[in-house]
């Protein structure tokens, strides 16, 4: 192969890849990875059933889905934590072929959800932290090493019923078409 | 060897952008698979439904639990008298479950006995939220024609309960609103259309289609024969406003009446059940609650959840409703609840007890002789007295939707029938009876008897019409592929005159 026609081979090539690289954003919707907006947490159909509960919830009307499931506050942290996620996601959609019937939070994704009911309920949860604090002290225990919120308010705000099988035709969902 | 391995790594990520491309589309695929709504065949039959969304229709199925018949006539013996010379006066029984809302329209001695698709006292406009069959039949034939005519004109058509096809869309099953009036009469009110509001606001405009007050406005039209017809046509009067008052103006202003009271001579307005618009000015609604958050709760079976369709009083399943908010026990919300029904109950009685004496005493000084002109400012306190009480308390639920409005209103009325009362007084002296009692109205028939009505002949009547045109309706509809009849199993079963139960 002479080097005039590698190069057209190549520069041939690189306009395919990039064609399907700006296929690929578009068909992903990957745009909407940037954005805020609840709705694309249900790109796929995996999210459906929190979507729904979230929805229906009185939490739907301050908060939306980054709001307790990312950092708050330090934009770097976010995209962090949006690019870990969706890492994490995109592997498992990708090459799990089953996902089971319950997804369940992360440890990281965990901690931080637990920050921002903190963040939000500070004023109800002072009391509880310091207790929390002082309890830590004598037992040995970090004031985070136990329970979170939801421990006890296993309800919020998703309710108990949070299989993705638990909302058929997607109805509930009527931002998908 | 560099361009060797240029082209080996640049094929390398074709290949998994195309295989990830792949993997998208795929995804995609099943998503939408899985996010298709069911078809349903028949679409305005609510047993088309049972097989796809078997928890949507048998709560739906439901509401058939709510079967009481409370005759209020009987519960309130006033009602004759305010409501004499007007149909309202013949039979009026507290609202039952969804079910029945067509067949309870059909027995109701107001939509009285036709004999055929051109008699009977009621214009089409009376089916005008009976049914999903009237989404399809303005679907077909046009609004202005549905609205023109007989009642009994279309007894083969209007022939499903109030269900599925009346609020959702059968293509995707979302909120849906196929009567015209409804974005009319919140485009006159200065409001979003239902197409333009938000999904919150839609599931209380589903309900407000209906659950609203109107009336029927003559409008001439020509059809494509060039015949000259008038159309009755369900109207919102909310081009004031939605208060009590701005309706009021707006009907005074187009010196509109439902009838002429046969006592007082009064031209009279009708409130029907402005459920939706006095429901607004109540605490759970401007903290943005929507009917159905309360009256089609969220609810759980093993691991589905869904909204209730058995739409009735949210005190029935407190757990689900009241308390998924209020932090209460069930018992202390439901005496919170009774005692609000109490006060409106107290105001109701006495605005009601007024309003029929005023009505009596205007009937007496009339017939000792009273001119038009002496009563006239008398008519109009009790026009409107008359309106804001049955603004107040027609819609039922108002005492908790809105009990603020409602006991404002109730004061209101009862002012404005006390004014009449005093006039009332000042000329039946004048005329010699200054000791006039209007005459006793504390039960049904006497309150009856005193509106000139006599239910013997009505009820005859009636029972003549279902022992013959209904079965007639029912067969035709059968016929036509409108009706399944094992839909009505268990439907006709009681009203206020007759109860084939015992």
């Amino acid at each position: 192969m002479n080097r005039k026609s590698a190069l057209i081979l190549i520069s041939m090539l690189l306009l395919i890849a990039a064609a399907l690289l700006v296929n690929l954003v578009k068909a992903s919707k990957a745009g909407s990875y940037f954005s805020s907006d609840p709705k694309a947490c249900i790109n796929c159909h995996v999210m459906n059933a929190s979507y729904a509960s979230w929805q229906h919830s009185a939490h739907a009307r301050v908060a939306t889905c980054v709001d307790c499931h990312l950092p708050a506050g330090n934009g770097l942290a976010k995209y962090a934590a949006k690019a870990l996620d969706g890492w994490n996601h995109s592997y498992a959609f990708t090459f799990s072929g089953d996902l089971g019937p319950s997804i369940n939070i992360s440890q990281h994704g965990a901690k931080r959800v637990q920050q921002n009911c903190i963040r939000c309920h500070s004023p109800l949860v002072g009391t509880l932290q310091a207790n929390a604090a002082l309890n830590a002290q004598v037992s040995g225990h970090g004031p985070e090493d136990r329970r979170n919120c939801w421990t006890c308010h296993r309800a919020v705000p998703h309710g108990t019923a949070r299989a993705i099988y638990s909302t058929p035709h997607a109805i509930g969902v009527k931002e998908l078409k | 060897m560099k361009i060797k391995l240029s082209i080996a790594l640049l094929v390398a990520v074709i290949a998994t952008l195309a295989f990830m491309t792949q993997s998208v589309l795929t995804k995609e695929q099943e998503r939408r698979a899985l996010n298709e709504t069911p078809q349903v065949a028949e679409p305005y039959k609510n047993e088309s439904y049972k097989a796809k969304f078997p928890r949507q229709y048998s709560s739906w199925h439901g509401t058939i639990k709510s079967d009481h018949i409370e005759d209020m006539l009987d519960s309130k013996p006033q009602l004759p008298v305010l409501w004499a010379g007007y149909g309202f006066a013949k039979d009026y029984n507290a609202p039952r479950g969804h079910a029945f809302a067509l067949q309870d329209n059909v027995n109701t001695l107001r939509t009285g006995a036709p004999v055929d698709g051109a008699t009977g006292p009621m214009p089409k406009s009376c089916w005008a939220c009976k049914s999903p069959d009237v989404v399809r039949m303005i679907d077909r034939v046009g609004e202005m024609e549905f609205y023109s005519g007989k009642w009994a004109a279309y007894g083969d058509e209007i022939v499903n309960t109030i269900g599925c096809a009346d609020c959702h869309d059968p293509k995707d099953m979302s909120l849906a609103v196929g009567r015209p009036h409804l974005s009319r009469g919140l485009q006159a009110a200065g409001l979003s259309t239902f197409e333009d509001s938000t999904h919150q606001e839609k599931r209380s405009l589903v309900c407000a289609q209906c659950h609203s007050e109107y009336y029927f406005k003559d409008v001439p039209w020509k059809d494509d024969t060039g015949t000259e017809k008038v159309a009755k046509l369900v109207t919102f009067p909310w081009a004031n406003g939605t208060s009590a008052e701005a309706m009021e103006a707006y009907y005074d202003g187009l010196e509109f009446k439902d009838w002429t009271h046969k006592i007082s001579k009064t031209p009279m307005l009708k409130a029907q059940h402005p459920g939706w618009e006095i429901a607004r000015t109540g605490i759970h609604a401007k903290k943005g609650i929507a009917c159905a958050d309360c009256h089609m709760p969220y609810v759980q079976e093993g691991a589905i959840k869904y909204s209730s369709h058995k739409v009735g009083s949210p005190l029935e399943n407190i757990e689900q409703t009241c308390l998924t908010c209020h932090r209460e026990k069930g018992e202390t919300l439901m005496a919170i609840v009774g005692e609000k029904k109490e006060r409106k109950e107290l105001l109701m009685e006495i605005a009601m007890d007024n309003l029929a004496k005023a009505h009596l005493e205007t009937g007496k000084a009339l017939e000792l002789g009273a001119s038009a002109a002496e009563v006239k400012a008398i008519q109009t306190h009790i026009r409107h007295a008359q309106w804001r009480w049955d603004y107040a308390i027609a819609s039922h639920g108002s005492f908790f939707h809105a009990p603020e409005e409602t006991l404002k209103l109730l004061a209101s009325a009862n002012e404005l029938a006390q004014q009449a009362r005093l006039k009332l007084v000042r000329i039946l002296a004048k005329y010699g009876a200054i000791n006039y009692a209007a005459p006793d109205f504390s039960t049904k028939e006497k309150a009856q008897k005193l509106a000139g009505l006599s239910l013997e002949t009505l009820v005859k009547e009636k029972l003549a019409f279902k022992a013959t045109l209904e079965k007639e309706w029912l067969k035709r509809a059968v016929e036509k592929g409108n009706l399944n009849l094992e839909s009505r199993q268990g439907i006709d079963t009681r009203s206020s005159y007759f109860d084939k139960t015992n």
